[in-house]
């Protein structure tokens, strides 16, 4: 293998994700120690995902800072000891020291204070941004579904369509699918209300029956929406067979799922 | 106040508070933004950055700059520690008393096929080509291992890594260029 198709089989990015096995680490590091070209690449690829989770950030709560930290024996610095003579004071001077220490001390505090209640404001902030986007998806999700329903409803409320019901046929007593038809605007749609799961290499097909023959309305899987299938004038019957997947040019009538006559 | 990657790895061998600092303020959102997605509740968020954090502090002499730069380094670790902690009944536990917040975020996890779901993510992501996106966010976002993504979406593993790559690639441009 050379370099470029080992750059391209995907293993660096393996590598940097730490989803190689550690003889295969090994490896790859060996081809890093050997080729620059293949180190300029990893670095590469390191820095595209540092940059992504950076791009990706979400800040941790601040008070998780100090409480790692306390779990830590950092090495304390030399600390460093000054000598100072100490001067004589007044007690006066003395008082006045001990209060402005103490506004210092309670400023001090206050401002920390202040600073930590914003810090951990700005971090609720950001997961309630964050919650809300996702609030807002499932909105869109239930919306767009809600949308869907409504446009069946539309077919299935809707006096110039013809509703025929397709009855299960020998083969399949319990199945059952209703056609939704508009003679004036020829609009087809297809409702399954039973019909069987298929294997991945069979395929349902609408057939209308016409003059004694039957015409290609299409193929559907199982689906639970108001399907529009192909549009037709004049129909004595509408029926469903299984076919291989893309379905047939002429039905395969022993297969017959559901058949209904329009009325016509 | 900017501080080199072999300074810092020099500051934190030393035990010196100011390297965890940088350390700490450098990275901590990075990794907790990596973390809460695979483990998609706060408080396992904290529990599992808290252990890194410690983890990456206590071991740092185990890392070597020949084989990979400090993030990926750490990256990995975090990622395992969440994949863990994933897996551990801890979190099975966890689940049961989530608080309506994480609900709203497991509904979204559990009723639709959003998975990733905050702005940035997606903008990023819309980048991509759908197959791309689906791998990214399995193996990226997700904590899945390869093989693991290729079953999830029964395609040849060979497939899952020339996609990852192939999105990285492209994400390689889209974050130089911003």
């Amino acid at each position: 293998m050379n370099i470029s198709e080992y750059i391209s089989s995907g293993i660096l990015e393996a590598y940097v994700l730490g989803d190689l096995t550690a003889g295969e680490r090994k490896d790859v590091e060996d081809m890093i120690d050997k080729h620059p070209e293949i180190r300029n690449e990893l670095a590469e690829i390191e820095s595209t995902i540092e940059e992504l989770a950076l791009k990706t950030a979400i800040s941790p709560d601040d008070a998780l800072k100090k409480k790692i930290k306390d779990q830590i024996n950092f090495k304390e610095e030399a600390k460093e000891i000054v000598l100072v003579n100490k001067p004589v004071v007044t007690n006066t001077i003395k008082y006045a020291v001990a209060a402005s220490l103490t506004i210092a001390l309670v400023t001090s505090y206050l401002a920390f204070d202040f600073w930590s209640k914003w810090q951990s404001t700005k971090s609720r902030l950001d997961n309630l941004i964050a919650q809300n986007q996702r609030i807002a998806d499932d909105y869109n999700f239930v919306n767009q579904e809600l949308q869907d329903i409504e446009a069946d409803l539309e077919i299935l409320a809707n006096p110039d369509f013809n509703r025929i019901l397709m009855r299960g046929t020998e083969n399949s007593p319990n199945a059952l699918a209703s056609i939704y038809w508009n003679k004036r605007s020829e609009e087809v749609y297809l409702k399954i209300q039973n019909l069987q799961q298929l294997s991945d290499e069979n395929q349902y097909q609408l057939w209308a029956i016409v003059d004694g023959v039957p015409v290609d309305l299409g193929v559907f899987d199982l689906s639970n929406d108001v399907m529009p299938m192909t549009q037709i004038a004049d129909a004595a019957a509408f029926a469903v067979t299984i076919e291989p997947r893309g379905g047939s040019v002429n039905p395969s009538l022993e297969t017959m799922q559901v058949v209904g006559n329009s009325g016509d | 106040m900017k501080i080199s990657e072999p300074a810092l790895i020099e500051l934190l061998k030393n035990g010196d508070e100011k390297g965890f600092e940088y350390l700490y303020e450098s990275y901590s959102a990075a990794l907790y933004g990596i973390v809460f997605r695979i483990v998609k509740t706060e408080e396992v968020a904290n529990e599992v950055l808290q252990d890194a954090f410690l983890k990456i502090y206590n071991n740092i002499n185990s890392y070597d700059s020949k084989k990979g730069k400090l993030f990926t380094w750490m990256l990995n670790l975090t990622r395992n520690l969440s994949i863990d902690k994933t897996r551990s009944k801890e979190m099975s536990q966890a689940r049961q008393s989530d608080n309506v917040g994480d609900n709203v975020y497991m509904l979204d996890h559990e009723s639709t096929d959003i998975k990733v779901d905050d702005i940035g993510v997606k903008e990023l992501l819309n980048k991509l080509d759908k197959d791309q996106q689906d791998v990214v966010e399995l193996v990226y976002f997700g904590g899945y291992t390869q093989s693991e993504a290729a079953k999830e979406l029964s395609l040849p593993l060979g497939t899952v890594k020339t996609r990852i790559r192939a999105s990285l690639k492209l994400l390689r441009k889209v974050l130089s260029v911003n």
